[in-house]
This record gives C-alpha cells, sequence and structure tokens, in this order.
C-alpha cells in the first residue's frame, strides 16, 4: 500500500468517490467492482489507475476485464480498407426513439453517440460527456460535455440543448430505462458545455441509463423530430457517416471526416443484413463478411473453434424469465411459483443450452457479477420433493397443469422442454405452446389491451431480455407496479420501496444491503423465475483487430484496422 | 388472335379485381393497430392514435377499399408502416432481385430439362432413360432448401467456387453477378429439372407415337424437321403450362432459398411483411405477384396457341 499517493487521492475527491475509494481500500470490493463502480461514478481512468496503483492488491488480471473483451494486443493495422459486418436486420425503420431491437441499435450506434460510451476493458468510458459527477446524494448529476463535436448534417456545434432535447423526447416516448428517474425539463442547459441532470429522486446508476447501454439514449440534435428516420435524414456526431440504406439488404458508412476522435484507420464499413443465424456463419465460413455482430453458441458452434475467427466473448445479463402471474391463476399463491422455481436444473439448463458459457441464477435478476450484487441469499436448488410439500401445502396435492408460452427463438423451445421436464418430476404438467415472434409478443406477452402494456396475458411464459449491466430497467419494467414489461403482473410495496431505496443508494454498503433485499424479496417471491444469465458471443475474421462489442447488439470499429 | 388476347386481358382485369378484393379481406381479418406498431409499445396512446388517423387505418372499411382500389390503378401503395418509406423504394429493388434469380435459374433449368426429357424420350426404356427418370425423380424429391444448403457447404464454403451469398455488391458487373446468384439457381435446377425433364419426356413419347408424326416420317421429312415441326410443338405444350405457373411461384415461394443465400427477393418480403403486419407492403407484393401469375399464364397461353393450329383455331373460334 502506498499511503502517500492514497493520501492525495483521499484529498482529491468528493465524499461520494471518497466512499468508494475507501471501500476498495478496505478490501470490500474485488478490483473488477472497484472499476466498474468508479466508471458509474464518473472517476476518470487515470483516477482509477493511481487509486489501483496506491493500494496495489495483488489480483487476478482476469478478474478485472469482462470476458474477452479487452482486445488482444494490436500490430500497427493497415490503414484503410472496409470491413463488412453481419447484422440482424433491423426490425423496423432506423428511429432512434422508438427503436426496439438490436438490429437498429447497432446501426443507430455508428452514428449517434451517447454521453457515456464505452471503453476497451467493456466498462463505460467518456462519450459525449468528458466527465460526470453526482451531488452528494445523487439527486443531481452534472456532465462536462465535449468541446469540439459537430453535426454532420449542418456543421452546428454539440451543446447541452441537444441532450436536454434528446432527454425529453426519451420521457415523451416512455423508454424504459428513464421513466421515474427524471422528467420533461430535467436537463439545465444554462451552460452549453455542461449538461446538468435534476432526477426525480436520488439515483446512483444514472450513468448507466444514458449511456449506450440505454441503447434508445443516443444523443439527437435539438431540432429531431419524433419519428424521423436515420435513413430519411442521415446525422449524428459519431465516426460514421450513413452513405446507404436498404432495410433488405444493409447499409454503408464511410468516414466522417470532422469526428473529433480523429481519422478512423478504415475507410468505411458495410451492414449486411441476415435473418438467419446458419447463414451468417456460412458467410463468415465463405469469407463474404468479417464480423458477426452476435451469434449463439447453438447453431454458431462452428465459429468458436475457427482458428481464422477471433471469437468476442461478453460476460452479460442476458437471460430468460419464466413469468408466473401473480395476479390470477394457478400461480397466485407464492408457494406454487416457489415450487416450479425448485424444479429447475439450472446446471444443467446452462451445461445443455449453452455449453457452460454462462452462470446459474437464483430467481432475481443481479447478476454474480454485478458490482453491488449481495451474495447473502441462499442460491436456490431442486429439490423436487420440496417442491411437492409446497404443491401441496397451496392446494395442489395432485399437482397442476398449466400451458407454457414460448416464442420460437434461439434456445426457448430446448429451455421450455428442459423446464417441462424438471416440472413433471413434482408433478406439475406443462403443456409448451410454442409461438411465432409475433404471436408471442403481441398477444402472450404484451396483449392488445394490456394495462401496463406487457401485462402478461398467459400465467405462464418465457420472455427473453436482453443484455443490460445494471439492473435498473428489469427491476423498474418487469417488476415494478405498473412496470411496462411486468408480464407477471407483480404488485409488492415491499418490492417498490427496496427498489426506490436502491436507486437512491450511491455508497458502496448502501448499494450492496439495497440490492440484498430486492434480491431477498423476489428470490422469495418469484413473480418471474431466472435460472440462469448467459454469455454474449460476438466476433471477426483475423485479418481484423481492435473490434469492440457492447453485449447489446452495438460493434464499434471506429478504431479497427486490417492486420 | 386479337380478340382473343383482347377477351383474355379483360378476364385478367376481373381476376385482379378479385384478388385486390381477397387481399382487403385478409388483410382486414388480422387484428391490428399499425399505429402502435410504428410508435412502440411504451408510447402514450394520444401518439398512436394521432399516427392511426394519419394512416387513415380508423376510416371506414369501404374507404380503405377504395384506397386500395385506387393505390393498384396507379401503383401507389403509399408508405410501408414497418420502414416509414415509399412502398415501391422496396418492392421494386425486391422484384428486380427475384426476377434476376428466377430469370437464371430458368435458363439453367430449361434447356437442360427439355433437352434431357427428349433425349430420354428418344432413346425409350434405355438405360439413359432410366437414368434421366430416376435422377430427375430422386433430385426433385429433394426440397430446395436441402439443395442449396449442400451445394452452398460443398461448393462454397469448401470448394470456394462460387459465392456463399447470393446478393453481389451494388455495381457489381453481369459476370460478378452471375457468380453470386449461380448457387441458388443451381439448388433451382437440382429442384425442378426432374420434372420439367419427365413432363417434356411424357409429352414427346405421346407425340412420337401420334398418327401426325407417323405421317410425317413416311413422307419422307428429315429427322430434324420432324422434331422441330411436329413432335416439340405438340410435345412441349404442357411444359410451357407448368413452367408458367412455376415462374409465379418461383417469384413468391422460394422463402427458404432466399433465406439460405440471404437473397432480399419478393419472396421473404411478402413474409416479413405479412409478419409485421406491413399492409400496404404486402398488399402492394401479393397483388405484384397476383399479376405476374397472370402474365405468365396470358404469355403461356399464347404461345401454346402459337405452337398449336388447333389451339390457333380455338382462339379464332373465340
Amino acid at each position: 500500500m502506498d499511503w502517500k499517493r492514497l493520501d492525495r487521492v483521499r484529498r482529491e475527491v468528493g465524499p461520494v468517490h471518497l466512499d468508494l475509494v475507501e471501500s476498495y481500500a478496505q478490501g470490500k470490493l474485488s478490483r473488477r467492482n472497484f472499476v466498474r463502480r468508479g466508471a458509474i461514478i464518473g472517476l476518470s481512468a487515470p483516477f482509477i489507475g493511481s487509486v489501483i496503483k496506491a493500494i496495489g492488491r495483488d489480483e487476478d488480471a482476469s478478474t478485472a476485464r469482462a470476458l474477452g473483451n479487452i482486445p488482444a494486443r494490436r500490430t500497427a493495422g493497415q490503414a484503410g480498407g472496409t470491413i463488412k459486418i453481419a447484422y440482424q436486420t433491423p426490425a423496423a425503420a432506423l428511429d432512434p426513439v422508438a427503436m426496439q431491437d438490436l438490429g437498429s441499435y447497432g446501426i443507430i450506434a455508428q452514428c449517434f453517440e451517447f454521453l457515456i460510451g464505452l471503453g476497451e476493458d467493456g466498462e463505460l468510458a467518456p462519450g459525449l460527456a468528458e466527465s460526470w459527477e453526482p451531488n452528494e446524494d445523487g439527486s443531481v448529476w452534472t456532465f462536462q460535455l465535449r468541446q469540439g463535436v459537430t453535426w454532420q448534417a449542418d456543421g452546428s456545434p454539440f451543446t447541452s440543448a441537444d441532450v436536454a432535447a434528446t432527454m425529453d423526447r426519451l420521457v415523451e416516448a416512455g423508454n424504459a430505462a428513464l421513466k421515474g428517474v427524471i422528467a420533461a425539463g430535467a436537463v439545465d442547459t444554462s451552460d452549453p458545455n455542461v449538461a446538468v441532470f435534476n432526477l426525480e429522486s436520488p439515483n446512483g446508476s444514472l450513468p448507466y441509463l444514458v449511456s449506450l447501454f440505454n441503447a434508445q439514449g443516443a444523443i439527437t440534435p435539438v431540432d429531431f423530430e419524433v419519428g424521423t428516420t436515420l435513413d430519411a435524414s442521415p446525422n449524428g456526431t459519431g465516426p460514421w457517416k450513413l452513405t446507404s440504406f436498404d432495410p433488405a439488404t444493409g447499409a454503408t458508412f464511410e468516414r466522417n471526416a470532422d469526428w473529433w476522435g480523429g481519422q478512423t484507420p478504415l475507410d468505411g464499413q458495410e451492414a449486411q443484413f441476415f435473418s438467419d443465424l446458419g447463414t451468417m456463419v456460412t458467410a463468415i465460413q465463405g469469407n463474404s463478411v468479417d464480423a458477426i455482430v452476435q451469434f449463439s453458441v447453438i447453431g454458431g458452434d462452428a465459429l468458436l473453434n475457427s482458428p481464422d475467427f477471433t471469437v468476442l466473448e461478453l460476460e452479460a445479463t442476458t437471460h430468460r424469465q419464466i413469468w408466473m402471474g401473480c395476479s390470477e391463476g394457478q400461480f397466485v399463491d407464492k408457494a406454487v411459483r416457489q415450487a416450479l422455481a425448485l424444479t429447475f436444473d439450472r446446471e444443467q439448463m446452462v451445461s445443455t443450452l449453452f455449453q457452460g458459457h454462462g452462470v446459474i441464477a437464483n430467481d432475481h435478476i443481479i447478476a454474480p457479477f454485478a458490482p453491488f450484487f449481495n451474495d447473502s441469499v441462499p442460491q436456490r436448488t431442486r429439490d423436487v420433493e420440496q417442491a411437492r410439500a409446497l404443491l401441496a401445502e397451496a392446494g395442489f396435492e395432485d399437482g397442476l397443469q398449466a400451458i407454457l408460452h414460448a416464442v420460437d427463438l434461439q434456445e426457448i423451445p430446448e429451455l421450455a422442454q428442459l423446464i417441462q421436464a424438471g416440472a413433471r418430476d413434482a408433478g406439475i404438467e406443462l403443456e409448451i405452446a410454442l409461438e411465432s415472434g409475433d404471436t408471442f409478443y403481441g398477444t402472450q406477452w404484451c396483449p392488445p389491451e394490456g394495462d401496463p402494456p406487457c401485462a402478461g396475458a398467459a400465467e405462464l411464459g418465457i420472455v427473453d431480455y436482453g443484455h443490460r449491466p445494471f439492473p435498473d430497467v428489469f427491476l423498474n419494467a418487469a417488476f415494478s407496479t405498473g412496470g411496462v414489461w411486468n408480464s407477471s403482473q407483480y404488485s409488492n410495496p415491499e418490492f417498490d420501496a427496496a427498489f426506490k431505496e436502491y436507486q437512491a443508494s450511491i455508497g458502496v454498503e448502501a448499494q450492496t444491503g439495497a440490492a440484498g433485499t430486492l434480491e431477498t424479496i423476489l428470490n422469495e417471491d418469484v413473480p418471474a423465475g431466472v435460472p440462469f444469465f448467459y454469455n454474449y458471443f460476438s466476433g471477426h475474421s483475423t485479418r481484423f483487430q481492435g473490434v469492440r462489442v457492447s453485449a447489446l447488439g452495438q460493434m464499434f470499429v471506429e478504431k479497427a484496422s486490417q492486420v | 388472335m386479337t380478340r382473343y388476347v383482347a377477351r383474355r386481358v379483360a378476364l385478367s382485369v376481373v381476376a385482379l379485381f378479385l384478388l385486390v378484393t381477397i387481399v382487403f379481406l385478409i388483410v382486414n381479418v388480422f387484428p391490428s393497430d399499425p399505429g402502435r406498431s410504428i410508435a412502440g409499445p411504451f408510447a402514450p396512446q394520444e401518439t398512436v392514435d394521432k399516427i392511426n388517423g394519419e394512416l387513415g387505418t380508423n376510416d371506414p372499411l369501404t374507404d380503405q377499399y377504395g384506397r386500395l382500389l385506387r393505390s393498384t390503378a396507379t401503383f401507389d401503395f403509399g408508405d410501408s408502416f414497418q420502414f416509414k418509406r415509399p412502398v415501391g423504394d422496396l418492392l421494386w429493388p425486391a422484384l428486380g432481385r427475384s426476377a434476376k434469380l428466377v430469370v437464371f435459374g430458368l435458363v439453367l433449368t430449361v434447356p437442360l430439362a427439355i433437352a434431357a426429357g427428349v433425349f430420354a424420350a428418344r432413346r425409350r426404356n434405355t438405360i439413359v432413360d432410366r437414368s434421366i427418370v430416376t435422377l430427375g425423380l430422386a433430385s426433385s424429391s429433394i426440397p430446395e432448401f436441402v439443395s442449396g444448403v449442400t451445394l452452398q457447404y460443398l461448393i462454397g464454403v469448401k470448394l470456394g467456387w462460387f459465392e456463399v451469398l447470393a446478393l453481389a455488391p451494388q455495381g457489381s458487373g453481369f459476370l460478378t453477378q452471375l457468380n453470386y446468384l449461380m448457387l441458388p439457381a443451381l439448388a433451382l435446377v437440382v429442384v425442378y429439372f426432374g420434372y420439367i425433364a419427365r413432363m417434356t419426356r411424357a409429352g414427346t413419347i405421346q407425340a412420337l407415337d401420334a398418327d401426325y408424326t407417323r405421317t410425317a416420317v413416311m413422307k419422307g421429312l428429315a429427322n430434324r424437321q420432324v422434331l422441330g415441326r411436329h413432335v416439340l410443338r405438340n410435345a412441349l405444350q404442357p411444359t410451357v403450362s407448368v413452367i408458367a405457373i412455376q415462374i409465379g411461384y418461383f417469384f413468391s415461394g422460394l422463402i427458404a432459398l432466399e433465406k439460405i443465400f440471404n437473397y432480399p427477393g419478393l419472396g421473404n418480403m411478402i413474409a416479413n411483411a405479412a409478419t409485421k403486419k406491413d399492409f400496404p407492403l404486402l398488399s402492394a407484393a401479393v397483388i405484384v405477384v397476383g399479376i405476374i401469375y397472370m402474365l405468365c399464364t396470358l404469355i403461356a397461353d399464347l404461345v401454346i396457341a402459337w405452337m398449336n393450329p388447333r389451339a390457333r383455331l380455338e382462339v379464332g373460334r373465340a
């Protein structure tokens, strides 16, 4: 421990930052979680580095990074050239405010940027905001904006007015991450180079909510009209300019010579749209594309051991929720919900469905690798006898029968079968109803007259959730009373209060404590079974280097080059 | 002949009117909320209502039907719900791509299959005949997506002879485009060679056994003249009808093949528009495919009338 350096560091920071430094110094945090938390509350990379150096704890370097997202040591690449990237076909027009699919997220993120972007280590890093910090209770966050940034369309400068207008549009559109966090007019724009966010209530995760991990949070210009699409009106502050777009085939981008980050090594990039994973994999094998934004273990296993392909594997919170209706139907009694959760063979699911590339979960959505994960909640394991006893206690001595609705997507059909087989042992007979995406999302998950929108017409179903490095969106949308994705129609005032407390907590102990309460409540109530989190796979040909991905359908190639 | 053509065109217009009506009924059977689809699940209801008002989806059905008829007459179907751009911007490029694949597939398949069918018929019950029939039967029983995947892996990935995806980069030359389209076109050859060859063989055998062929041979015509003037003109009429119907299917039905080769043709566009309930795009695409069917059958009838004097006679009476 370099006490002299540490003391100097301590004198430089405010109370929120100091709490984090002290927690790390006292060994309450791993280095990896210190880096993550530091990024959230706006500690700069040099500052984080100096703290780590001062404390000098010897830790396995692998814990300090997301799996595989640190690019291998780069050689001096060749300048010029174009990279061809396989994207999932965007589901709709490229509307940065209303988009809901990974295909659109990826394309939008090439041109529009976020206040907070992605660092080389996979953590938050300065984007359009150079730095940020909260006030003492986390109710006001101040973002120092990058200067010298201009809009591609007319060369006008990027200012806090753009940030304020973007946030107002997101509030109006009911953005799932920002709902209840900010209201219209929340951003003070008195200084064009500073955006001051005045929150509805204290919130320790705001930087995540305005980062690239809230894909709709891309900053659009002040005069942007809702409904404008990127292809109809190409614009942005980012490293790439959209030069052509065809919703059926793909898009092309050229380097933005005025980008604040300097000149990109590549001249351009070409996005090719695919609707089928098998075809994407074949395209990589046949050298028709150079990179693939996302693939799964099932169907993409040929790439995992290919010597010509660099796999980017990210530890992610991508997961499935087996929702159980809490307001009506056979699962109203939490004993029944617990019983079904007790029939899950979680290890088998991770090994069968993802060849071990994932971690088991404990029926709550705070992943074990989250910086504020509280490990005090005992892991639920398969126990058929206890499941039977709980069913009997709830009046289902002879078992029960139910329909398990599931979307025909990726590994979900196989997951449904594993759930069905496991549940049968406890006397729960499940009939699997496998449906197309439109039928499932349009009728079972988000029924036409649903209130809230995705109130879940079915009493039991499996729904897929993409990666979010922070659980706020899941907690807010899927479990809060009236949440827009609350398909189990779960309502627990105790949970709602705990969520508010979690949102407001900033210090290490407060956040971990609040997370523990949430974990306990969800594990006990089981509005949704959450059996695992699985890793995100992406990758590129070994002919390229410097490619980064976000686990949310976004691939960044502004620093990529040909080997 | 002119009268016949005019009558067929008039019948096609009636059929098109019926098709538009059926499309309208199908589209309105689906429960849908285009405004919600466009604005997203979390948008306020006022925004959704405003969009629906602009789209006219709340108008009386008679008004909407009238609009669809006008759209068909003018070929202006408005904007795609899904992509917020004119339907024509999406439809015509997809139609062009499908046309390229269909034409190239037919150019490879039809001459080869007809030649094989005639060859087999003239060597009836020989090992060559049996081989062609058996090979054709076997190959046509393989679904095109199976032959497509196999060709893609063996010839595209392993041997690297042709591109594994079918869509050539923008601005590619003619030969480059053929290189990209080769594998899906070969998949069509595998499936349809046997079907057309057997059809041709059966027609040719029947024509070879006919009295008029015997007469032609007995009056001393050269084999080539007998085959060209008498046998093929009669033998190929069923084949022409079958090919005409297949062309319509090729435009809209090669969904699996388009998916395997990531080729954004009309088939996948229709499937996608139906799934996403993008009714302007769906209506326009189905109507265009209907028109292609009608044109193909009309052309086939005219070709048959040209080939067959008896058919011409019936046309004259009509």
